[in-house]
């Protein structure tokens, strides 16, 4: 099989990208359909603050996801998604709807974190305790604590990726984009994308194997 | 199938949204007909290696879902929601355009034209007309009486200025637009200013706007702060929700000269007020009444601060010089 057919193939095994077509932002994301996104940026551009309430109520957990991925701490995070939602009542007008609006959006975030992480290169990084959700009352300690190492060290994992890599990795992995998705929203090509990702995901394999014996113990 | 394919074949499976799903990739559960898969499948049965690498792979991309991610926490929500009401109401509130001065001439003539009329039709016993004086102080953009606030009226749409000359200009829509133009010190100016920002402002951003104004334009080198400003502000201190806007009213009261209404504020923010910005800046007001007038409960406050283990280090630090710095 060529190299040809496989980019085929993997294109073809994805969702072919239209603005019309994404109307999810995947499993993290929400379902949310082009056409109510548009008619809610229409309601913000007429200063409808109902508008962005429900632009708010729809994307805020994936660009919150997203964020907290990006930066590893939650102020920063729930800062950086307020930052998303205030640019877009200042730039609603500035959509020319080619790209879906989550797409845009996620654009808009992962321009805000890079400009973070940019600004905050150089102060000490303070690795967050709790990364994610705790377990639900009613698990026995021993697992909350391995479920909370387990994510603790995945988090660890994201952290020691590039900038570039991460993007890429945490847009597919946990919000479900397909490539030329992702590749509009960091404004790369399709190939750079796969390349970030399979680089990812190589470093990703590297360190999980190195630390095996201590993440099976853990399970 | 090469070898060297099957990570880039498989992580285009798996990643190609919305659901990336290792179990794409394994034949009981793939959901469509996928050329690639029969050439995948043959390969795997004779490539021990690959076999290997695809469950790597597969572990690899499942163990990634460990990580559940952050949830909006209802107070992250709500802080949000009202930071985008308030952005959207900034940017809906029209400017405020002094009007140009061609604009005031004619409004001017206008009156006294309206004026005369007025007062021609009264002489030859007209009736119908009203005093020339009613006419023009209603006329739009003069300097109108404030409206009767005891009915709590909503004053949308408020926007303020300064003039070079001192005076304050507030302009609002109550029935009609208003504008007050006055003096700070004068008593309608006064009290317009206190119910915009006691009773009238919703939003932080009206608030903020409000006590930006008073900050402006009372205090050190300017008017004093009348008692119902002073009132308003230590009521927005005592109870707003937003800590930006308790922060902007105790920088506003630090800033008039200390009276006990200012001091008792301060004190009760020093002491209750949860966000360590607020209190900071009670310290130095206070720190700053008591270098002149030491006053006991002031002195008393500053040192239960600064012994107090559970309060924010700065506050601490900060009410601990403060103490150093006061002459006792």
């Amino acid at each position: 099989m060529s190299r040809e057919r496989v980019r085929r193939g993997i294109i073809h095994g994805a969702k072919p990208f239209a603005a019309g077509n994404v109307s999810a932002v995947g499993r993290e994301g929400v379902a949310g359909g082009l056409s109510d996104d548009r008619t809610l940026l229409e309601r913000i551009r007429r200063g409808d603050a109902g508008g962005a309430e429900e632009l708010f109520e729809r994307y805020a957990p994936a660009l919150l996801r997203f964020a907290d991925r990006m930066l590893s701490d939650r102020d920063s995070a729930e800062e950086v998604t307020q930052e998303v939602f205030v640019k877009v009542i200042s730039r609603a007008h500035q959509y020319d709807g080619r790209a879906a609006v989550s797409s845009w959006l996620f654009a808009i975030a992962a321009n805000a974190c890079r400009d973070r992480r940019r600004r905050d290169r150089g102060a000490a990084v303070v690795p967050l305790d709790s990364v994610g959700e705790l377990p639900a009352r009613g698990e026995g300690i021993e697992a909350r604590l391995a479920g909370r190492e387990q994510r603790a060290a995945v988090r660890r994992a994201l952290e020691s990726l590039s900038d570039e890599q991460r993007e890429a990795l945490v847009l597919a992995r946990y919000h479900g984009l397909p490539y030329v998705e992702i590749a509009r929203v960091l404004g790369i090509s399709v190939g750079a994308v796969k390349t970030r990702i399979f680089r990812a995901i190589e470093n990703l394999k590297a360190r999980f194997s190195e630390g095996e014996a201590s993440w099976n113990a853990m399970n | 199938m090469e070898c060297h394919e099957l990570t880039e074949y498989a992580l285009g499976r798996m990643g190609s949204g919305p659901t990336p799903d290792p179990a794409v990739l394994r034949p009981d559960t793939a959901k469509k007909p996928d050329p690639m898969r029969n050439e995948l499948d043959s390969h795997l049965a004779g490539c021990a290696a690959c076999r290997a690498e695809l469950a790597l792979l597969e572990e690899t991309w499942e163990t990634l879902g460990a990580d559940a991610g952050l949830s909006v926490t209802p107070e992250f929500r709500a802080r949000t929601i009202e930071l985008l009401e308030e952005e959207i109401a900034r940017r809906r509130i029209r400017a405020f355009r002094p009007r140009s001065r061609s604009v005031r001439v004619l409004a001017q003539a206008a009156a006294i034209l309206v004026a005369a009329a007025a007062g021609f039709f009264a002489a030859k016993g007209g009736t119908g007309s009203r005093p020339a004086g009613t006419a023009a102080s209603e006329a739009p953009g003069d300097a109108a009486a404030s409206p009767d606030l005891s009915g709590n009226p909503r004053l949308a749409n408020v926007s303020y200025r300064t003039d070079p000359d001192g005076k304050i200009g507030i302009e609002f829509d109550a029935t009609r637009r208003h504008s007050v133009v006055g003096r700070p010190d004068d008593p309608q100016v006064s009290k317009l200013l206190a119910y915009l920002l006691s009773r009238n402002a919703e939003t932080a951003g009206e608030k903020s706007r409000a006590i930006t104004l008073v900050s402006e334009n009372f205090g050190p080198g300017a008017a004093a702060a009348s008692p119902e400003i002073v009132r308003a502000l230590a009521a927005t201190l005592k109870r707003d929700r937003n800590p930006g806007v308790r922060k902007k009213a105790a920088e506003a009261l630090a800033s008039f000269r200390s009276t006990s209404e200012i001091r008792s504020a301060l004190l009760d923010a020093l002491a209750n007020d949860p966000n360590p910005g607020v209190r900071l800046i009670a310290v130095d007001a206070l720190a700053s009444a008591a270098k002149e007038a030491p006053d006991p409960k002031t002195i008393e406050s500053l040192r239960e601060k600064a012994f107090d283990p559970s309060e924010n280090g700065f506050v601490r630090a900060r009410a601990a010089s403060a103490l150093k710095a006061i002459d006792l």
